[in-house]
């Protein structure tokens, strides 16, 4: 079974002169395994962002590693490690009007060589992770004139092109309205069940619920709470994380299968 | 976008009626077009179009293509379609270079050492390792600021290197004779391919050659570093050590040009826009048709130089004054794309 496991995990930016910075991260350890969907939250600050940069080998700990299928992720050359794990921060400027097949095509990037270009084959692997995710149609319009969420989602396509089991998503449906949030859920989802590992930051908790099976609460530095949705989303839980005082309220959610749990 | 292999064959015809136009107009016989039966029956003709024409038809073709596929490999690499080679310093760089040895060369000892194509030669490569210094310069100064990403800190680096060598020029002219040294400084930096031969081609051919093929090969490459450094490193790129060796590769090229034929400006800056309209931004298209775009560019505005009035106009004088009219129409057709 493909692993990613956090040992003993300190983080701080390094000091400079005699001035000593504060750990944002101090001894974190948990292990996820193939095919899960972990939601990692906190609050702002927490190290949300730096946890996924750590567990993605962007960033190197402190103290501790990071292991995947039990080798150090600090080990692997940039390339062997992106046909691995995929990354997809929470905003991306794009700084030329790309086609989506262009865009969704760069995902490749790891499995080809600095000098070649992309061949038939990869153009089929970049078409098929958007039909993957029903986004064929797409191919040839331009990335800039997506919806937010359709941009989103192609993104995750680029992804998926990579063929990476690991898929690293910073807040990914932060910016989206609630039916394009449902949907990249419900992609999610649906990666996740044919083998993918979602790890995931948020502050939304309708989406951690519907769609994370554990949670991974982190506040004051350390690890706070590890465990499934209905365990670890409590009032008293949150209130620790936060900072504030939780309650069960009637919102609608676009998450239904949230309600039902 | 119109279909790729139209477009691709519309450079491909309009490069082709560029380089004939280019070497059959000019002034032998008289004004106009030479006959082209005349290469076979007219010893001089054969002479002007071999050991002339010919080689200035190639250098143009050379710097057009280097300017053009540079500006859009660094147009690309830097995500901001408002930068060409020259930002790092180069132009500057080589100017300095280039004015430092003109007045040099014309101090006795010096004179009388260097004669005829030696003092060429001489500004030659006093222009192109001073614009290497200023690249070196621009890249080692933007390694020690220590905030923003690495596009910003190159930018600010350029800028303050660019002004550096600016000011030097200026001390330079300052102290230039004003009757024999300073024409000349002052004719290098507005471009020319009037001294364009075989040997000046010669010269150039290898640097750009070897810069060309680079930037067509990373031409895909060039393309990935365009997105944030986060993503592209994610995809498992080292984005700043590649954008450092493509933009050195690229700003070489230029170096060498430059030093052969002076500032020839905006030919960076204009061609990579027209290749993307066409072609979009992926640079395994627009790299290569800036390429031939630059060479047509080049092509046309030198034969204009050459054949507009009876005494020569310096190249750079046309680019700039075509460049800056096409520019203008690019951005107020609204076909400019722009998305930071």
């Amino acid at each position: 079974m493909k692993l990613l496991e956090a040992r003993n995990l300190s983080f701080a930016w390094a000091a400079r002169g005699s001035m000593t910075r504060e750990p944002i991260l101090d001894d974190i350890s948990f292990r996820i395994g193939e095919g899960k969907k972990l939601a990692i939250l906190g609050a702002n600050g927490a190290g949300k962002t730096t946890l996924l940069s750590l567990l993605g080998g962007r960033l190197a700990p402190k103290t501790g590693e990071v292991l995947l299928d039990g080798g150090s992720v600090r080990g692997f050359s940039p390339r062997a490690l992106a046909r691995k794990v995929a990354f997809l921060p929470q905003i991306e400027r794009l700084s030329f009007n790309y086609k989506v097949l262009e865009f969704v095509l760069m995902g490749r990037a790891p499995h080809i060589e600095a000098l070649a270009q992309p061949d038939a084959g990869d153009e089929a692997a970049a078409l098929g992770a958007l039909a993957e995710l029903g986004l064929e149609s797409l191919a040839g319009r331009r990335a800039g004139e997506l919806s937010g969420g359709e941009y989103q989602l192609v993104r995750i396509a680029r992804c998926l092109a990579q063929e990476a089991e690991i898929l690293l998503l910073d807040e990914p449906t932060s910016l989206l309205d609630p039916a394009n949030a449902q949907r990249v859920a419900r992609e999610l989802a649906s990666l996740a069940s044919k083998g993918k590992t979602i790890i995931f930051t948020t502050h939304d908790m309708a989406l951690a619920r519907s769609l994370a099976d554990t949670i991974l609460m982190i506040g004051q530095r350390r690890l706070l709470r590890m465990g499934p949705p209905s365990e670890v989303l409590t009032p008293e839980f949150l209130e620790e994380a936060f900072g504030v005082e939780f309650g069960i309220g009637q919102v609608p959610t676009a998450y239904p299968s949230a309600a039902s749990r | 976008m119109k279909s790729l292999r139209s477009v691709r064959f519309a450079f491909a015809a309009v490069f082709a009626a560029a380089l004939l136009l280019y070497l059959f107009a000019g002034r032998y016989p008289g004004p106009g077009f030479m006959k082209p039966s005349l290469l076979f029956s007219d010893e001089t003709a054969r002479r002007i179009f071999l050991s002339i024409r010919l080689p200035r038809a190639l250098g143009a073709i050379l710097l057009g293509a280097v300017l053009g596929g540079s500006g859009a490999a660094f147009q690309t690499i830097f995500g901001n379609p408002l930068v060409d080679a020259g930002f790092l310093g180069v132009s500057q760089g080589a100017a300095f270079g280039a004015a430092m040895a003109l007045v040099a060369g014309s101090w006795q000892p010096l004179k009388t050492l260097l004669s005829g194509f030696a003092l060429n030669a001489f500004v030659s490569l006093s222009s192109f390792a001073m614009a290497l210094t200023a690249l070196g310069a621009s890249l080692a100064l933007s390694k020690r600021f220590r905030f923003g990403g690495q596009v910003l800190r190159l930018i600010l680096a350029g800028l303050a290197v660019s002004a550096f060598f600016s000011s030097l020029l200026a001390a330079v002219k300052y102290v230039a004779d004003p009757l024999s040294q300073l024409p000349d400084i002052v004719f290098w930096t507005m471009g020319s391919l009037t001294a364009m031969g075989w040997q000046r081609f010669w010269t150039i051919a290898p640097v750009s050659i070897f810069s060309l093929g680079f930037l067509y090969l990373m031409r895909w490459r060039t393309t990935l570093l365009s997105l944030d450094d986060e993503v592209s490193r994610s995809m498992g790129l080292r984005p700043e050590i590649e954008r450092a060796a493509i933009a050195m590769v690229a700003a070489t090229g230029v170096a060498a040009v430059t030093a052969a034929c002076g500032i020839v400006s905006w030919i960076g800056l204009v061609v990579p826009h027209v290749a993307r309209l066409y072609a979009g931004a992926d640079g395994r298209n627009s790299i290569p048709l800036s390429m031939a775009g630059g060479a047509i560019f080049a092509l046309l505005a030198d034969g204009l130089a050459r054949t507009l009035f009876p005494g020569e106009l310096p190249l750079g004088i046309v680019t700039a004054l075509l460049g800056a009219l096409a520019f203008s129409a690019l951005l107020a057709s609204r076909s400019t794309e722009l998305t930071k």
